[in-house]
């Protein structure tokens, strides 16, 4: 059984070998064996971005979903008025900001998490992962509710926890956002320590012995041996914790009961809500396409990532 | 050995902190309303009860959200896991031209964010009259259940080696027999925890069903759970107590394939 560790940080103990026999008597088995699959992601998954892309040159509101005439286009139109769009400009630097805040958090905790894993006791280990799968089996929509009630103003035990009587979390939206970026770590966490745990174990013990003997300290092994061996497993994760972060959604439309405010807005919630209360699908699509592009960079690092691990081989 | 002591301290606070949100939801779940808006909170339910699960299960609209849950998401499972199928084992065990750009383009169909889809896809399920339907939620559950599942089954087909099924055609096995007979038994977990992996994100869907979806009775858990907010303030006993029926299954079947978990980590599998 291949496990994540050998899966990452290894090379695969299985790769595919060209197999020109089967090539041969039976060029089309596979190509039948993926039709499927290229039928229906082309259908649910490529027609729709296609259709967004479209979408975004196009001026689609309530007046062409109640008529059959094709919607105009307008060619740049959406993507001009996002740039003259002051509103938009503050919600992409609030995103940036979350987002790198969301991720340094989870990344930072969750790698101490691993490494404090490795150091204590074996039932305390036990009861670490514990605690951490079960936060980890908790959906996104209940923990942001198990938040919403921990904050709550008059019997949230947050404030009484921390003594602050009768304080409303949500009055001002960075305290507020503060409290969807704890949902967001909380819920990060575990995927990340797990993870890099995981890649802690296969680091190569000879190589931390040897480097002992020689005279380094717990500092200089870890800089030199440990973080070299989990590297591309922390790039993966926090390649990953990008694009969650970046357009998350859940934590703050519910905490925020389906109307956040517009200083609570992300790019995500953004288009979101330009669709489906303003009913500006063009527009929207145009906010959605941007949201994608900005994250195209941090996707080409983690398929590259990938590549290179041999995942695609 | 006393710096051990001290991680193992530590360790355990990070564990309580983090058990503690869903300690909490369980224990709120059992409290009585007085109790639950007592001036110092209870750790402990001190008047246990049962109130706010039966307020729960005596409201016909969480049935009625249960059924349009569990119908969507078995569906989606099923249409996911047959068409899935064919393309993992395609990918893991056959070599030829274009198999490389379909992984990649299967890589890059995980990585994007529901809300580039949600706008065409209400909108074309709009002309075909499929929104505001459990049909119109698998359509749409699809197109991030696919791709993740092709990727998971990949990844489980591949680790049963090769060798073995050769060998078994050395024994006179054709093709088929061998990938029949000896791969076949040997996914089988891996069948298992991919669909329950595409269970559980079919099960926590929000984001799109929350678009896609209009009438109360056609409301999912995750909806029916988010409009517990009421006019008059939200009663967050019931809520709790729905909280915990909802996620408690997702629980158990998370902590059955948790074993299986570290092969969906990159394939950017479950994360609530």
């Amino acid at each position: 059984m291949s496990t994540l560790d050998e899966r990452l940080v290894g090379p695969l103990p299985v790769r595919d070998r060209p197999d020109t026999h089967d090539r041969k008597r039976r060029p089309r088995l596979p190509y039948l064996l993926i039709a499927p699959a290229i039928l229906v992601s082309v259908a649910v998954l490529g027609y729709p971005l296609v259709r967004v892309i479209i979408l975004s040159f196009q001026k689609w509101g309530l007046a062409q979903i109640f008529s059959n005439a094709s919607p105009p286009f307008v060619g740049l139109e959406n993507y001009s008025r996002i740039l003259s769009d002051g509103v938009f400009w503050t919600v992409l630097v609030r995103t940036l900001v979350l987002t790198a805040v969301m991720v340094v958090a989870s990344m930072v905790v969750g790698v101490l998490v691993a490494l404090l894993m490795e150091r204590v006791a074996a039932w305390v280990r036990g009861a670490m992962t514990f605690s951490l799968i079960m936060a980890w089996a908790v959906p996104s929509f209940v923990s942001t509710q198990i938040f919403a009630w921990m904050t709550e103003q008059n019997f949230g035990v947050l404030n009484y926890i921390l003594g602050l009587g009768q304080h409303n979390w949500y009055a001002d939206s960075r305290q507020g956002l503060t409290v969807a970026t704890l949902i967001v770590v909380w819920g990060a966490v575990p995927f990340i320590t797990v993870t890099t745990y995981a890649a802690l174990t296969q680091v190569p013990q000879e190589l931390v012995e040897a480097a002992r003997l020689d005279g380094a300290g717990g500092r200089q092994v870890f800089f030199a041996i440990t973080l070299p061996s989990i590297r591309p497993v922390l790039l993966i994760v926090t390649a990953l914790s990008i694009i969650w972060d970046f357009s998350v959604f859940n934590q703050i439309w519910i905490l925020r009961n389906g109307v956040p405010a517009p200083d609570y807005q992300t790019l995500a919630i953004y288009a979101y809500t330009q669709a489906y209360s303003s009913h500006e699908y063009g527009y929207a699509s145009a906010v959605a396409v941007v949201t994608v592009l900005l994250l195209l960079a941090v996707m080409v690092v983690y398929i590259r990532q990938l590549v290179r691990s041999g995942e695609t081989e | 050995m006393k710096s051990r002591i001290g991680y193992s301290v530590l360790g355990l606070l990070v564990a309580v902190v983090w058990i503690f949100p869903v300690y909490w939801m369980a224990s709120t779940a059992f409290k009585p309303g007085p109790d639950m808006y007592a001036a110092t909170p209870q750790l402990v339910p001190l008047h246990p009860t049962l109130a706010n699960f039966r307020t729960v299960l005596d409201d016909d609209s969480f049935w009625t959200a249960a059924r349009n849950t569990l119908l969507a998401t078995v569906l989606t499972v099923a249409v996911t896991m047959i068409v899935a199928f064919g393309s993992a084992v395609a990918v893991a065990r056959f070599q030829f031209a274009g198999r490389r750009s379909f992984l990649l383009s299967i890589l890059i169909m995980k990585m994007v964010p529901s809300i580039a889809l949600v706008i065409p896809i209400f909108l074309t399920l709009g002309k075909l009259g499929l929104v505001d339907g459990v049909g119109g939620l698998v359509v749409a559950y699809l197109a991030f259940a696919l791709p993740f599942a092709v990727w998971a089954l990949r990844g489980f087909v591949i680790g049963v080696p090769r060798d073995l099924e050769e060998a078994a055609m050395i024994d006179g096995c054709t093709q088929i027999q061998a990938f029949r007979r000896v791969t076949l038994p040997l996914i089988v977990p891996g069948l298992v925890a991919t669909s329950i992996f595409t269970m559980i994100l079919a099960w926590n869907e929000y984001l799109i069903t929350y678009f896609l979806i209009s009438s109360p009775n056609k409301y999912t858990l995750p909806l029916w759970l988010t409009h517990f907010i009421g006019t008059e303030g939200t009663s967050f006993g019931p809520l709790m107590a729905g909280a915990t029926i909802i996620a408690t299954p997702v629980a158990i079947f998370f902590m059955f394939i948790q074993r299986n978990l570290a092969r969906g980590l990159t394939a950017g599998a479950v994360r609530g």
